[in-house]
């Protein structure tokens, strides 16, 4: 149960406070919880979900968004969490008590100084067993899509050979779509879903028997499952790290190359490390893309997409703090991709059928893959 | 950020910022006050009062205190605006506890709303009613409470769900019976998402009252996937508790695989595969007791045992009774076991927590595979496996709270997690907490098949940046190379290399990291070596030529120490000690503390361990190391010196010399000693699984591994039975109560009449009965669910009350001879107290409806206190100050007389006095010709409109001429539209108007009902439940009437207390003192228990209003005053109440 929440900015100041339960907390513990900067605990989930909601609303969650918006964040909380115990946290009902802002409401207020964005009657789903649906919803376009978001983790250890290497999807959802429709996914090799987890809305027992997705969608965009597809051999692309040090000074050299050619292109490709604290300074060149080196001493290299005529490389040396010969600690490479159109497991979507719907919708499948946490030990 | 840019990038920031936030609210953020407010707050624009109170919200989220506003906001209330309406109530939330008062004016308008058609209105009424917390209203949030739980809308019933915990927070015993009445009522809605709310209600209120939980068990388990994710988790907690208190543990679950099940297995005709099992876990238990047992299926036997029992018992009462006793059996043992495969109702419970593994919220999915873990037969616990995995996957937090779970399971079931082992490796995002923790769970669920891909991860893992975790990561190697005897040769080579090329950094960048890293090298080392010292006899040789190069002093003091340990182990160690020791003499001054204490200690047991022909040179390297160290800077060292000397004195003393017999016994005693200190077997310290506390999986104690607020182990298995009659009975009263926060449990266990004897028993029976039968009706059809109760309904009540009514009757009846025991005992004290007038007979056991503990009390003796109404002295209030006046004063005193026309009317006694030097004309005060803003509703809260039209004030007769310094006192006849608000006049003086406020006294509008004890405690019980408000507070006053103490006659302690009270209530208030209770104990100074009782009736209507204080504490400290007001008017109580309490509060004047 919650007690309390409390908003702070960058810099640790309180931006709002809301007391939850009788017992009042001082604002002062906020002090000492920006110092150990630890939140743990099952609370935690709603307080993810609370920042979902209000970064949904606000279109991001900065400090001055909070204070430009304040009295939303207020009626927000309010509608949320009664007694430390979360209320409505349903993002559809929520719109449709709580209007968020946006360019019309902000125009009424300027012009006419008067706007409301508190609903004066109550959403008529709370009442109704699809919650997470508005009632009759009523869409001029007539249409849904299927996007398969795919990342791919994968850890390739020091002598090159891949460790580990699995895909973590989603599969995204965007409904317009009128009335109540039933609506029927199914998945042409669900064998090689690892695990899987479901937006509320999906109907277990079909899943449980046939898995098969069945489920009245939420209108607009939802994320109705998440999987992961574990044990993969393909990687799409290599990085190739080498570090040599003698007698101060370590020579480092990154190869990036195509593996195994998705067959689409890939672009985005970032990689990224993190200068050991023994590194006094940095002196990298690619022949391709551009190197930038932050304040925190990451190295971000951003290739784009892969040239045609040549492998990129990054090449350079690292002075190391006086006394030490060699770099004692080696950095991890963090590579970053994009595939666009495909889904790397091979998962593909068998068909999508509708109950209840008066026309036939118009069907979108798409396929997307980036890197997760794609790390290469050097 | 750039220093040198700040100016500019901040005014450049907000300029750009400025034209998006147009429109936005975030001007009144910025300058919340940059207008006035208070005027906004009285607009009649809905839109400037939404701007006000924005501005206010802004304030309070700044963290200012802007409850002075309160009284305008509360206003606001009525406002039909729904934004208005919510601003306020967020105001209201706010501040309600710190304004009691002016919050209580608000109550009006949420009853209001609660029968507004929106549900919306009805709900927000409903949750800032029970959030403004206060006890005095907590009767009527209870009465709405159980209105909206039957409401059409689920959302208002969801409301009143989330209010009822709130209710309960305010401890009011009389109300609980009632919530837990409507927390059962509600979660036999039929809505999921009100049973969610229900259930989070029914964790916070009466999480033990299971039996609530047992009337819709199986709906329960059914509706649990529709439930939203939230209720869920609360849901499937409580699902679990009732499941194991009903039915016990699952014979098949983990939970009891430790115990010797055998028995029960046969008797119970188990699965053979079961039994099977079972005692190949045992026999493989027998054969390999040290080591890890990593083969199918079986888990940790005395870890599951310990996980068990933490369960059920809490992790605090387990370790204690572990640690005192050695005993493990306990009570447990005589537990009831169930089986999954048989009973239906554990059944239903997993089949419908399993696809919530799939859930989308971590939570529910952790609560889930907790019921799993704790319920399932062992072979399906496999299914929570990969769930809790996937888990992983997402915030860092989330994470980490995964893992803490996985930890124990893991600890408990290492083969569970074995085959997933990948997924422990670390991922670059992850933190140091989360880091660690998997390095534990791998080096747990480590197998002969998964240790090399571990191991490869493990020397990945070591070249890290971050050289805390390499540091774990080494001493994972050790952990694991201790339960894998066939990777140890490679996990000491790999740690060698390592000590090596860590040590060669040690000069020059030794940075702590290194430090550690080679610090914790060299005690993997040392713990994989003592497995077996004498095969890795070249191990420590290579660290002693290491000792050289390694500068970190605890790294050297630990080879140091194996120097010692091991120099009589194989062929080449013997021959290197002398060099080695020799070295260590050479640069003993140079080491540190720590590194010379264990030179000192090798050099002894080395001595110790020699054979004759190496014993010289030892001897004399020894004591050349003992004469430095006599001399060293550190007195710890040369107390080690002096021992080791003394101890070793027979091996280092020459002995050559010959001496007595009793000087060679002297030396044999110490050489057994010196064997005994330096060669004596040290144990391993016991693995720190037997201090490890587990908790529920989960919950927050877990994560921070010591009992959270509210944390609750299991509860028994099967102590939840229904053949119980204990539970049937709670069932029957459960029926009876109509939820309307009437307490009749109370009226017939406690029965003042019986006990007094000035009614006789039928008649109160009959009154009790009535009562609790009017209460069934009341609930109508809404209880028909529970016809378990329902046919006993009509009979039980006379049975229980002619059952009850009597044995309580009989303690008290003793109690009269008891008292006269204690009298004559006490009698001497007792005379010599003068001031009690007379002794009544023993308290009438008054205490009816009080919970508190002086109704336990036996002996009481009741006084009366003479010519207090002398003493009384109304409390004289300013209408006109002289300064505004014109050096006329008027003061006003409220009479205890009563008005002759009207009852409406209060008597007031206003005195004119002329200051000035000058003589005043034309006197008068009339009405204010404007009536007052609030006047209308006002008067609809109070009285009833038939007396609408007695007038305000009843005309006064002019003062034609008041001299100087001459006084005129009037009486004046009021009526007061409201017992809050005042009354506006006009004084005519010299023609000159003056406006003034009659400020209204709620206690002047009662009048003094003389009555007896005996008709005082009938009429207190016909007031129970929501007629009752109780509030506490401290009482000062007597503390310094005690002091003065100079007046002979009245120092009984008691007494002035008794008086101090009373005058101070009579002072401000028309009652009727009834009569004051003493107790009489041994403790003089004990005033606990001390009661007083003052009576009156409404002026309006004539309605009795009872006021009884009791007095907690000792008479010189302050005193702890329960405040208690039985009025049928429910406002004029609560306000009277919070008069009497605030009056009773202020410090006496002068």
């Amino acid at each position: 149960m919650l007690q309390c929440i409390f908003l702070l900015s960058d810099s640790g100041e309180v931006l709002l406070e809301k007391q939850l339960t009788g017992h009042r907390v001082d604002r002062s513990i906020c002090a000492w919880f920006w110092e150990q900067s630890i939140a743990q605990g099952d609370s935690f989930k709603f307080l993810c979900r609370v920042a979902d909601v209000l970064s949904d609303y606000l279109g991001g969650l900065n400090e001055d968004l909070i204070k430009d918006n304040f009295v939303i964040v207020y009626e927000l909380l309010d509608e949320m969490i009664d007694n430390g115990f979360p209320l409505t946290t349903e993002p559809n009902i929520l719109r449709e008590m709580i209007a968020p802002p946006n360019i019309v409401s902000k125009v009424l207020s300027v012009v006419t100084g008067t706007s409301s964005n508190v609903s004066n009657t109550l959403p008529v789903a709370t009442a109704s067993c699809v919650p997470w649906r508005k009632m009759d919803p009523k869409n001029t376009s007539n249409e849904v899509y299927v996007d398969l978001v795919e990342e791919m983790d994968a850890i390739i250890s020091r002598d090159g050979t891949l460790v580990k290497c699995e895909i973590y999807g989603e599969v995204q959802v965007n409904s317009h779509l009128s009335g109540l429709p039933d609506l029927t996914l199914s998945f042409a090799n669900a064998s090689i879903l690892n695990d899987v987890r479901f937006h509320p809305c999906v109907r277990l027992r079909p899943w449980e028997s046939q898995q098969i997705l069945s489920f009245v969608p939420p209108d607009g965009q939802f994320k109705l499952m998440s999987y992961r597809v574990k044990k993969l051999k393909n990687i799409p692309i290599y990085v190739k790290p080498q570090l040599s040090s003698d007698s101060g000074i370590c020579r480092i050299s990154v190869l990036v190359g195509i593996k195994n050619d998705p067959r689409k292109p890939i672009d985005s490709i970032t990689v990224e490390f993190q200068l050991p604290p023994c590194v006094l300074s940095a002196n990298l060149t690619p022949n391709h893309g551009t190197v930038n080196i932050l304040a925190n001493k990451t190295c971000s290299w951003s290739i784009g997409r892969l040239p045609k005529d040549k492998a990129p490389s990054l090449s350079g040396t690292l002075v190391l703090a006086a006394g030490l010969e060699r770099l004692p600690v080696f950095p991890t490479f963090q590579v970053g991709f994009r595939v666009m159109g495909t889904a790397l497991s091979g998962l593909q979507i068998d068909k999508l059928d509708f109950k209840n719907l008066p026309s036939r919708p118009y069907k979108g499948f798409r396929g997307l893959t980036r890197a997760g946490e794609y790390q290469v030990r050097s | 950020m750039f220093t040198q840019f700040g100016a500019t990038a901040e005014s450049l920031s907000k300029a750009s910022t400025m034209v998006f936030r147009i429109g936005t609210d975030a001007h009144l953020y910025d300058d919340p006050d940059d207008v006035n407010i208070a005027p906004l707050l009285d607009s009649k624009f809905d839109s400037e009062k939404c701007e006000a109170l924005k501005r206010l919200l802004a304030l309070i989220a700044q963290g200012f205190d802007v409850s002075n506003f309160f009284p305008q906001v509360v206003k606001n209330v009525a406002s039909q605006s729904i934004e208005v309406k919510k601003l306020v109530y967020l105001y209201l939330l706010h501040y309600a506890e710190k304004r009691p008062n002016e919050a209580l004016l608000s109550i009006n308008y949420f009853q209001k709303d609660l029968g507004d058609t929106n549900p919306l209105v009805r709900a927000w009424a409903l949750r800032t009613m029970a959030g403004i917390r206060l006890h005095v209203i907590a009767p009527l949030v209870l009465v709405a409470v159980s209105k909206c739980a039957r409401d059409p809308s689920v959302y208002v019933r969801k409301c009143a769900a989330n209010a009822l915990p709130k209710v309960h927070d305010l401890r009011l015993e009389e109300n609980t019976a009632a919530i837990e009445e409507l927390v059962g009522f509600l979660l036999n809605d039929n809505s999921p998402g009100v049973i969610g709310a229900a259930a989070a209600a029914f964790a916070s209120v009466c999480p033990t009252n299971l039996s609530l939980i047992g009337r819709n068990y199986r709906r329960l388990c059914e509706t649990l996937p529709d439930v939203e994710e939230w209720g869920q988790i609360v849901l499937i907690g409580i699902l679990l508790r009732y499941a194991i208190a009903r039915h016990g543990l699952v014979k098949e679950s983990i939970m009891l695989s430790s115990r010797d099940l055998e028995n029960i297995a046969s008797e119970n005709g188990a699965s053979d595969t079961y039994q099977k099992g079972n005692e190949d876990s045992n026999a493989y238990f027998g054969l390999k007791e040290s080591n890890a047992d990593l083969t199918n299926g079986v888990c940790k036997s005395e870890v599951v045992d310990i996980v068990s029992r933490s369960y059920l018992e809490g992790p605090d009462k387990y370790l204690s009774k572990h640690r005192c006793a050695d005993v493990l059996s306990s009570e447990l043992e005589g537990l009831h076991f169930t089986s999954a495969k048989d009973n239906e109702d554990i059944k239903i419970l997993l089949l419908c927590t399993s696809p919530l593994l799939w859930s989308h919220n971590s939570a529910v999915v952790l609560a889930a595979a907790g019921v799993h873990w704790i319920m399932a037969p062992k072979e399906d616990i496999q299914k929570i496996v990969k769930p809790l995995l996937f888990l992983m996957r997402s915030s860092n937090s989330s994470k980490y709270v995964v893992l803490c779970n996985i930890q124990v399971f893991s600890k408990a079931v290492p083969s569970l997690f074995a085959p997933h082992f990948e997924d422990f490796f670390m991922s670059p995002s992850d933190s140091y907490q989360v880091k660690a923790l998997k390095l534990e769970i791998l080096s747990t669920i480590a197998t002969e098949s998964s240790i090399s891909s571990i191991f490869q991860e493990f020397q990945d893992y070591v070249k890290d940046p971050d050289r805390k975790f390499a540091a774990d990561t080494v001493a994972a190697i050790g952990l694991c190379a201790q339960q894998f005897p066939k990777v140890a040769n490679t996990c000491l080579e790999g740690l060698l290399a390592l000590a090596s090329h860590e040590s060669t950094y040690g000069d020059n960048a030794a940075t702590d990291g290194e430090a550690i890293v080679l610090l914790q090298a060299i005690y993997s080392i040392k713990a994989i070596i003592g497995k077996d010292p004498s095969s890795n006899e070249k191990v420590i040789v290579h660290l002693i030529r290491s000792l050289e190069s390694i500068r970190v002093p605890a790294a050297r003091g630990m080879i140091i120490w194996m120097v010692g340990e091991y120099s009589d182990i194989g062929n080449v160690i013997p021959k290197v000690l002398p060099v080695v020791l020799k070295y260590l003499a050479r640069c003993f001054t140079v080491e540190e503390v720590e590194t010379k204490l264990q030179i000192l200690n090798a050099c002894g047991k080395v001595l110790l361990h020699s054979k004759e022909e190496e014993l010289w040179a030892y001897r004399k390297v020894l004591s050349y190391m003992l004469d430095l160290a006599r001399c060293d800077l550190n007195y710890d060292i040369r107390d080690r010196a002096r021992f080791i000397k003394e101890l070793l004195s027979c091996y280092i003393g020459s002995s050559d010399t010959e001496e007595g017999k009793a000087q060679q016994e002297s030396r044999d005693v110490s050489r057994v000693l010196a064997g005994r200190i330096f060669g004596g077997q040290i144990k391993a310290p016991s693995s720190e699984q037997f201090s490890a506390r587990f908790y529920l999986p989960g919950s927050l104690s877990h994560v921070v591994l010591h009992a959270a607020p509210g944390y609750e182990p299991l509860p028994r298995p099967c102590s939840l039975n229904f053949e119980d009659p204990s539970i049937n009975s709670n069932i029957v009263e459960g029926a009876k109560r109509p939820g309307d926060g009437a307490t009749q449990s109370e009226s017939y266990t406690d029965d003042p009449d019986s006990v007094s004897g000035s009614l006789n028993e039928e008649s109160t029976s009959d009154y009790s009965y009535a009562d609790s039968i009017g209460g069934s009706d009341g609930t109508g059809g809404s209880n028909v669910s529970s016809s378990l109760s329902e046919v006993d309904v009509h009979k039980e009540p006379l049975i229980h009350l002619s059952e009850v009514g009597y044995p309580n009757a009989n303690p008290d009846g003793g109690s009269h001879v008891d008292n006269q025991y204690s009298g004559s005992n006490n009698l001497g004290e007792l005379i010599s107290t003068r001031s009690l007038e007379s002794w009544l007979d023993e308290n009438p056991n008054s205490g009816h409806n009080l919970s508190e503990p002086s109704s336990i009390r036996k002996s009481s003796a009741r006084i009366s206190i003479g010519h207090i109404h002398g003493r009384v002295e109304p409390k004289i209030c300013a209408l006109l100050d002289p300064a505004n006046g014109n050096g006329l004063s008027v003061d006003y005193a409220f009479s205890s007389e009563l008005s002759s026309l009207s009852p409406l009317l209060v008597c007031l006694q206003v005195s004119f006095k002329n200051c000035s030097t000058e003589p005043m004309m034309n006197l008068q005060l009339v009405e204010d010709n404007k009536r007052q803003d609030s006047s209308d509703h006002a008067s609809a809260m109070t009285e009833s409109s038939s007396h609408g039209d007695v007038p305000s004030l009843v005309p006064m007769e002019e003062i034609a001429n008041l001299g100087p310094s001459e006084t005129i006192n009037i009486m004046l006849q009021v009526r007061f539209r409201h017992h809050l608000l005042p009354l506006k006049l006009v004084l005519w003086c010299n023609g000159k108007t003056y406006p003034v406020k009659l400020r209204p006294d709620i206690g002047y509008f009662v009048r003094p009902l003389p009555m007896d004890i005996g008709v005082f405690s009938a009429k207190e019980a016909q007031l129970p439940g929501m007629f009752e408000y109780t509030r506490r507070c401290i009482f000062t006053d007597h503390i310094g009437e005690l002091k003065k103490g100079d007046k002979p006659g009245t120092n009984d302690q008691f007494l002035v207390i008794c008086e101090c009270l009373a005058v101070k209530v009579l002072s401000n208030a028309n009652f009727f003192l009834v009569s004051v209770d003493m107790p009489v104990s041994a403790n003089l100074d004990d005033a606990s228990g001390l009661r007083l009782r003052f009576s009156g009736e409404l002026l309006s209507n004539s309605v009795p209003c009872l006021v009884t204080l009791v007095l907690e504490g000792t008479c010189f400290e302050p005193l702890n005053i329960l405040v208690k007001v039985n009025c049928e008017e429910t406002v004029f109580g609560l306000n009277l109440l919070n008069r009497i309490v605030n009056l009773l509060a202020e410090p006496a004047r002068g």
